[in-house]
């Protein structure tokens, strides 16, 4: 039976009061002409008092941190136990170089590896394809073969250290991820040591980065399932996808459709891996989660708690799982980058620092800080280093590591996780009514849905509604630049040139082979990391693997506008 | 009744950031223009898909930082197919140093992270030589 946390006559009282109050003090106040909402248009109260929480059954509802609805905090003891993963993203040019630069943040205390890859790998295609000319090296680190893996990883004890892949597009990460694997393979290390993270999200590829010419959202959804299956059977430290909340958020949409789409994401290739034969939870406690840390301090707490309570009690009536580290949602939380503003951009470490108190408040396993310099550019060594240290002054200096959940029974943050929870519940049964996220991909709709908020969000902005410092208020005329911009080192001639030496050293008819193997694999409908894994080491291709998928699969255009 | 401002918003290469082209197209539509959206192209196709839309600008975007590399060719290919009246924007991240380098390779104006929509609408009217409506 449920019990309320308060009694009926004592929250009539604190009514009675606080309803006087309203009329005799706080009215006779002016407030600010201003709407006081949330950034994702929740209504915020001038004060919550128990009587909001009045129908709350604690154990019900929030309970203890470790168990259901783990609101609290997946683990029992949180950071008293074990800080969260410094994961500070990084990559650029070269693999040569990106190599270097893990080094270097590892030396200086990052714990966890965030890799992030160029806009031709991302999109599977070599550095040497004409149209990838222009984009090799940027926005991450350039890998064509198994061989720049090796250079990527050299010198890096991948078997203590977990490494993220953010390989975000399924297309990209089955052929990376192989090649991840195979370089541990060929380092002596077996897969069950390797603990890490890909992306594997098939939303990137068809609601978030859209091009034309990308492949149909259900072959995407195939391969990002593939490396699910394929983990849960050979790599149970590896968690094989990170739904990608971040960036869907990054690209315009809203705290709660961020959650929902995640989770109607994680059902989506729940149901996928069931129907290929396998237990739930054989696989659901690897499924992980990534996030964004945006503007909105209360809003984002609230938006970890009630995803968390969201997905417990959704994944247990949706699978009735016996395991409950299958629904737990577990998560690593990157800070907006598009919260970054290029003008005056050192106030970038102050908003970032909030970003990633937020998550920290929130109960995150992970985070990564946005360096100051990244609505400029890629960051230098030494923005990268002061974004590290923020998570090392947030975890060492501030106290918010002391106790679990801290904000926990605060009324306004439970009202507005409550009213989170509602909206993403709402927003699921809507995925659901369309027949699942695969579907609602293909109408175009999550994309629609997207670009709708984004478009809304620069408006309010545009308005001044909502204040931007430096950008719509507290602007420098003539600003000058503070700060050094980073350059890429040059990329694309190396990368040639080991494309050059490649294909003239490798055995002709093993490439072919292997390629025809890998179109014959999508034809049958297999699991094609199996078969990476060992084709990669033949020296095929990125680029090469792509084409013989999209050979079979064809190419989808995608409604664009 | 006055001639609609045709405009082709094109990202430019491979860059996976379509957050900025799609919300200033929607202003851009909202303010009375013909939008074409190209969605990813490369030069080539971008002029190719502005000759045969027959638009008054192309509006280009990227965040990946190959604008020095990929905006003056479309400038250029306009050039050489004689279509050099067609006017071409830039918006997304560029940094400071690179906004006179792309004036002088023939953009004629660039917009970086923060420009307001209004700000954009206005210019493209100016540019096209006309009112929006």
């Amino acid at each position: 039976m449920a019990k309320s946390l308060f009694n009926d006559d004592a929250v009539d009282m604190i009514r009675t009061k606080r309803e006087a109050w309203r009329k005799e003090i706080y009215e006779c106040r002016r407030e600010m002409p201003k709407k006081f909402e949330t950034l994702s248009g929740f209504a915020v109260k001038p004060l919550y008092t128990p009587e909001d929480l009045s129908s709350m059954d604690y154990l019900r509802d929030l309970g203890f941190p470790g168990v259901e609805p783990f609101i609290r905090g997946v683990q029992p003891t949180m950071y008293r136990g074990r800080t969260w993963t410094h994961r500070q993203l990084a990559g650029f040019g070269p693999p040569e170089e990106t190599n270097k630069r893990y080094k270097f943040l590892l030396k200086q205390g990052a714990t966890g590896i965030n890799g992030v890859f160029d806009y031709p790998t991302l999109r599977g295609y070599d550095s040497d394809d004409p149209d990838a000319a222009a984009d090799v090296g940027r926005g991450g680190v350039s890998i064509d073969s198994v061989k720049d893996m090796n250079i990527l990883f050299d010198g890096i004890p991948i078997e203590e250290v977990s490494v993220s892949l953010v390989t975000c597009q399924p297309i990209c990460n089955i052929s990376v991820q192989s090649m991840y694997f195979a370089n541990a393979l060929d380092r002596g290390i077996p897969l069950d040591r390797l603990a890490g993270t890909s992306q594997n999200d098939f939303l990137m590829e068809t609601a978030v980065t859209i091009a034309p010419g990308v492949l149909p959202p259900a072959a995407s959804f195939k391969l990002s399932c593939d490396a699910i299956e394929f983990c849960s059977k050979f790599a149970p430290r590896w968690n094989p996808i990170s739904f990608a909340g971040y960036n869907y958020r990054e690209a315009g949409c809203t705290a709660p459709q961020e959650v929902a789409f995640v989770i109607a994401n994680a059902i989506a290739c729940s149901q996928e891996m069931i129907r290929r034969g396998l237990e739930f939870d054989s696989f659901a406690p690897r499924l992980s989660f990534f996030l964004s840390a945006h503007n909105d301090f209360f809003e984002e707490i609230a938006k970890y708690r009630a995803a968390r309570r969201v997905y417990s009690k959704t994944i247990q009536k949706q699978f009735g799982s016996k395991d409950p580290r299958s629904r737990m949602f577990r998560f690593h939380v990157q800070t907006a980058g598009v919260a970054l503003t290029a003008q005056q951009p050192l106030n970038n470490i102050a908003r970032a620092a909030y970003h990633a108190m937020a998550a920290v408040l929130g109960g995150a396993q992970s985070v990564h800080v946005d360096a100051y310099d990244e609505a400029l550019c890629v960051p230098t060594e030494l923005s990268s280093l002061t974004a590290l240290r923020t998570q090392q002054i947030l975890q060492s200096e501030t106290g918010v590591t002391s106790t679990v959940d801290p904000l926990g029974g605060s009324y306004f943050l439970e009202s507005l996780t409550n009213a989170m929870e509602e909206e993403i519940d709402r927003i699921l049964e809507a995925i659901d009514g369309m027949g699942g996220i695969v579907k609602a991909a293909e109408k175009g709709w999550i994309h629609e849905e997207i670009s709708a908020a984004a478009y809304k969000y620069q408006w309010a902005v545009e308005s001044g509604e909502m204040p931007i410092v430096g950008v719509n208020c507290h602007q420098i005329e003539d600003e000058k630049l503070p700060i050094e911009l980073f350059s890429i080192p040059e990329t694309l001639g190396i990368q040639r040139k080991k494309l050059r030496q490649l294909r003239k050293q490798r055995k002709d008819a093993e490439v072919e082979k292997t390629l025809d193997a890998v179109s014959r694999c999508c034809e049958r409908n297999e699991n094609l990391m199996e078969l990476l894994i060992g084709a990669v080491k033949v020296f095929v291709t990125e680029g090469e693997i792509s084409k013989a998928m999209k050979r079979v699969y064809g190419v989808w255009d995608p409604p664009l506008f | 009744m006055e001639k609609k401002i045709r405009i082709l918003i094109a990202r430019l290469g491979m860059d996976a950031h379509w957050r900025g082209s799609i919300v200033v197209a929607k202003a851009l539509r909202d303010a009375g223009m013909e939008i074409i959206y190209g969605g990813n192209q490369n030069p080539d196709n971008i002029v190719r898909m502005a000759l045969q839309e027959d638009v008054d600008i192309i509006g280009l975007s990227s965040l990946s930082g190959n604008h020095l590399e990929l905006a003056p060719k479309v400038v250029k290919l306009l050039k050489k197919e004689k279509a050099g009246d067609i006017k071409v924007i830039f918006g997304g991240t560029v940094a400071p140093d690179d906004i006179p380098k792309l004036k002088k390779a023939g953009i004629v104006e660039v917009f970086g992270p923060g420009s307001s929509l209004k700000k954009i609408i206005e210019s493209v009217t100016k540019i096209a030589g006309g009112s929006a409506n």
